[in-house]
């Protein structure tokens, strides 16, 4: 009974500490995100007319942009949702 | 004799800009020729699309030094090769990194590449740094360009993609700096896509981003160091005493200054000298002087080199020879 209890409370705090952790991050993660986009959209100007940089540095980045590329997609699906985003990262309904 | 176009710390690179038709290719072969004559090792590399360096020595020249005469070297840059082989080249990168894009025929999209608006200026770029690389196997590199928009412009390229490289790094910079702030907390991160899994990297020296950035940077660098030290290169601007290639100098000047590559040298050719007055080309020569006066009041720093209008073209190591030594030593 008493080590159920033990078990109960860790488990809660465990929980309590991960949200927490998940908290302590969201902001940077946001900005992090939001980096990754200007950088992937700054290599991919020329493609929605804005000037792109030389065409070497653009080709010889471009195969270990996949990260970057992947947030860049997921902000265009998302574009309608960002005050969304923000509203729900701090916790406005 | 001109200390600017000789080698002070290792080789010396001249680049000779002007005007369409003013005599470029001739002044570049004659200083080169007299150069070599003084006994410096000298190559002449022309990038001009519109090749006659060949013609002007009277040789056939291909994109491999031709030995002309002791100390004498000359090529002539193919810049349809170039822009082939620049383009090969990312492609090869392109497959290399996309396995599994070979399906798509990229020699198709790389053949309309070659048309694209900078490819020109960026191939040219890339012989030059290639050329600079070799550099210690000379003592002078005289670089006979095309006119003056494209020079400009490919002069201009490693400061503008230094200063692209440097905001990308710094944006890099800020993405590793909270990625590892994040990975303090959680660990190190996993990235998934399409059943791969990739871990993000952290640190600048495991990221292949910043890697890619910091060489690239590297490379330009190393041209932008060598085409803006006085030491190392000489601007020669050539024109014809009349108004309109007046005005394109000084348009270099301008832009070369901002780029902070020195003009060391203005060569007006074809200079009318008449001992008596013909009157039938009097205003020709009343525009010639105001030109000339011009030039001395624009130009004062400036060093000024008249070479006179010669009966019958200067082609031929001799003549290149002797109009080189009024060049180099005025």
């Amino acid at each position: 009974m008493v080590r159920k209890i033990i078990e109960d409370i860790r488990a809660f705090l465990k929980g309590f500490g991960g949200s927490f952790k998940e908290q302590s991050t969201e902001y940077i993660e946001f900005e992090e995100r939001e980096l990754e986009n200007v950088f992937a959209l700054i290599l991919m100007g020329s493609f929605v007319g804005i000037p792109s940089p030389p065409t070497t540095l653009v080709v010889r980045l471009m195969p270990h942009m996949i990260k970057e590329m992947h947030v860049m997609q997921q902000r265009a699906i998302n574009l309608d949702d960002i005050f969304g985003e923000i509203a729900g990262m701090f916790d406005i309904d | 004799m001109r200390e600017f176009l000789l080698p002070k710390e290792g080789f010396r690179a001249v680049f000779v800009i002007g005007k369409g038709g003013v005599g470029k290719t001739t002044t570049s072969a004659a200083l080169a020729t007299a150069i070599a004559k003084k006994g410096y090792k000298t190559l002449i590399v022309s990038l001009d699309p519109a090749h006659n360096l060949g013609d002007v020595f009277m040789v056939k020249l291909s994109d491999k030094p031709k030995e002309l005469r002791e100390n004498l070297y000359a090529s002539e840059l193919d810049m349809e090769k170039l822009i082939k082989g620049y383009l090969k080249h990312l492609e090869d990168n392109l497959k290399h990194m996309y396995r599994y894009l070979t399906v798509i025929n990229l020699e198709k999209y790389f053949e309309v590449l070659s048309f694209s608006p900078g490819i020109e200026e960026y191939a040219t770029l890339e012989a030059v740094r290639n050329i600079l690389l070799d550099g210690d196997s000379w003592d002078v590199i005289v670089f006979d360009t095309p006119p003056t928009g494209l020079t400009l412009r490919v002069l201009a390229l490693p400061r503008i993609s230094l200063i692209w490289a440097d905001k990308l790094i710094e944006i890099r910079k800020k993405i590793l700096e909270r990625r590892r702030m994040i990975a303090k907390v959680h660990g190190d991160r996993k990235f998934q896509l399409e059943g791969e899994e990739f871990i993000l990297p952290k640190e600048e020296e495991e990221d292949p981003v910043m890697k890619e950035l910091l060489e690239y940077r590297k490379e330009v660098e190393f041209v932008e160091r060598v085409i803006t030290d006085p030491n190392k290169t000489s601007v020669v601007a050539v024109m014809n005493p009349e108004m309109l290639p007046l005005y394109e100098t000084e348009r270099a000047y301008e832009s070369l200054k901002k780029f902070q590559i020195p003009l060391n040298m203005i060569v007006i050719n074809k200079v009318i000298t008449v001992e008596r007055e013909i009157p039938e080309i009097k205003v020709k020569l009343d525009a010639q002087k105001r030109v000339l006066e011009e030039i001395e009041r624009k130009f004062p720093k400036t060093e000024i080199i008249k070479v006179p209008m010669f009966a019958e073209e200067p082609r031929g190591l001799e003549w290149l020879e002797r109009l080189g030594g009024m060049v180099l030593e005025g």
